[in-house]
């Protein structure tokens, strides 16, 4: 079995147990929009205030919790069912694994997403952005690729520890930071004001830089992270 | 030379560069132009213990490697010794750093560069001490916390990056000049602080690896005496 | 900002530096003597066991 086809294979299984019960995904798409509307609550204390710069900041939080109660729930699912275990007694290579999960976990952060933005723009944007839409997505899927494969590596070494997912936050928050600037900066700045690729460039760099060295940082440490 | 390296020898020589170093700051090397004034003199020490955070943050990077290639115990002790000190450093220069603040912007807190980078620094590491501490078993605990170390240490300088060139008000501005350049007598003062913090960190490392070894001994020995 | 204020803020933040270096420098130089000294009082209470257990052994 080449490793592309293991990719696959390990990616199938996990989207088609979520798909199947969907109870992960509707968690987090629900967990998602309450945080919004609680949001609203949280920064409306002056009759009118305009939200327009916190914007980016708001959804890029609330995608971020988002993800941590989901990658807890997942690998918490993979522990108690051994699933991992299996996984591993086969000769697959680490590094397949890490891939594959990152990729599903990427498939699960993009349908909320889907889910979610729409439902941001009607309660918090004003601006039509229709015509930024493109330089959206891209920030939205490079920051989600950083987030994704820290997020990956970090839960699964926090899931064999004695406080699981209590420590994951405290290990991925302090590292992620560097994604919130950037991603809540070009986020804002599209929302707010309207900016083509030229005004985010560096930001849009950044992150794919941020992105490229920490997926070759997972991929020389995955192996020792997921343990004998 | 081994003698040379012994933590004796070394705190000796770190007191030294640092104590020169100190009398050269305030005595030899001109006071600054700028509306710091006199204390800037606060510099001399502020910017070499954050050089030897990182520094110390380096060799626990080093070690994890290291440990993760030869499953030696060893380089795990040295990570944690190393990472405990460059933790204290931080602390030192949040500390400095904020005193060095209220100087110059008349502040004691500023979301600017060096200080939120310090403070994301320190709670990395502090994370690092957590995860140590809800792992039971010895080998899984140094490899987790060597994978962390490292990955905590690549991203230092990224955050430090993107607080510095990724402007929070949206739209880039000139860039200040920031802490102006040194030379001449004000750069010699501050080198040799530097190399005199980093003597203090090399014998602070050899002092604290030798009371993990000793601890190492009288557990064994108790052990042996009592079972 | 005059020499006197400079003068207070320069003399907090070495008085700082050096409080927090020294106190972690005599801690773990008594923590040293102690070990030392444990490692010794241990020694010589196993060195002790061994003798009068050679003496039975000789019997």
């Amino acid at each position: 079995m080449s490793g592309w086809t293991q990719f696959r294979a390990i990616l199938r299984k996990d989207l088609v147990r979520e798909l199947r019960t969907r109870d992960m995904l509707v968690s987090m798409i629900l967990f998602v929009l309450l945080a919004m509307v609680i949001f609203h609550y949280a920064f409306s204390v002056k009759e009118g205030a305009d939200l327009t710069y916190f914007t980016g900041g708001m959804l890029w939080v609330t995608f971020i919790f988002a993800m941590l109660l989901g990658l807890n729930r997942s690998f918490a699912q993979e522990k108690d069912e051994h699933c991992l275990d299996g996984l591993l007694l086969c000769p697959v290579d680490r590094v397949t694994i890490f891939l594959a999960k990152t990729a599903g976990n990427l498939v699960f952060l993009l349908i909320i997403q889907a889910v979610a933005v729409p439902v941001f723009t009607l309660f918090f944007i004003e601006r039509n952005y229709a015509g930024d839409l493109l330089p959206f997505l891209v920030v939205l899927l490079l920051a989600d690729v950083g987030i994704c494969a820290l997020g990956t590596l970090l839960a699964t070494i926090s899931m064999n520890t004695r406080s699981r997912d209590l420590l994951l936050p405290i290990l991925f928050l302090p590292l992620i930071v560097p994604v919130l600037i950037a991603a809540t900066g070009a986020t804002t700045l599209i929302f707010a004001e309207g900016a083509g690729f030229g005004d985010l460039l560096a930001r849009l760099l950044f992150l794919l830089g941020f992105d490229a060295v920490f997926l070759v940082a997972a991929w020389g440490t995955y192996d020792f992270a997921i343990g004998e | 030379m081994k003698k040379l390296l012994s933590a004796p020898a070394l705190f000796a020589g770190a007191g030294i560069f640092l104590i020169v170093g100190l009398l050269l700051a305030f005595w030899w090397a001109p006071t600054d132009a700028s509306s710091m004034g006199f204390s800037q003199k606060i510099f001399f020490y502020h910017a070499p213990i954050a050089e030897t955070a990182l520094v110390a943050f380096g060799v626990a990077f080093v070690a994890a490697i290291a440990y993760l290639r030869t499953q030696d115990l060893r380089w795990d002790r040295l990570g944690y010794v190393s990472i405990r000190l460059g933790l204290l450093f931080s602390v030192l220069v949040m500390l400095t750093g904020m005193i060095w603040g209220k100087a110059a912007w008349d502040t004691w807190w500023a979301w600017e560069p060096r200080l939120t980078t310090f403070l994301l620094v320190c709670f990395l590491y502090v994370a690092y001490w957590v995860l140590r501490s809800v792992v039971d078993e010895e080998q899984r605990r140094a490899t987790y916390a060597a994978v962390f170390a490292i990955i905590a240490f690549i991203d230092v300088p990224i955050t430090f990056f993107a607080t510095r060139f990724l402007p929070e008000g949206l739209h880039p501005v000139v860039i200040q000049a920031g802490d102006s350049g040194m030379e001449g007598r004000m750069l010699t003062s501050f080198l040799i602080s530097m190399l005199g913090m980093t003597l203090l960190l090399a014998a602070l490392i050899r002092r604290d690896l030798e009371i993990e070894d000793l601890r190492d001994r009288v557990t064994d020995l108790k052990t042996s005496l009592g079972g | 900002m005059t020499i006197e204020e400079g003068v207070k803020y320069v003399a907090a933040a070495y008085a700082i530096i050096l409080a927090v270096l020294v106190v972690y420098y005599f801690m773990s130089a008594r923590r040293v003597s102690a070990l030392r000294r444990d490692v010794e009082a241990l020694e010589d209470e196993a060195k002790r066991r061994r003798a009068p257990a050679g003496e039975a052994g000789a019997e």
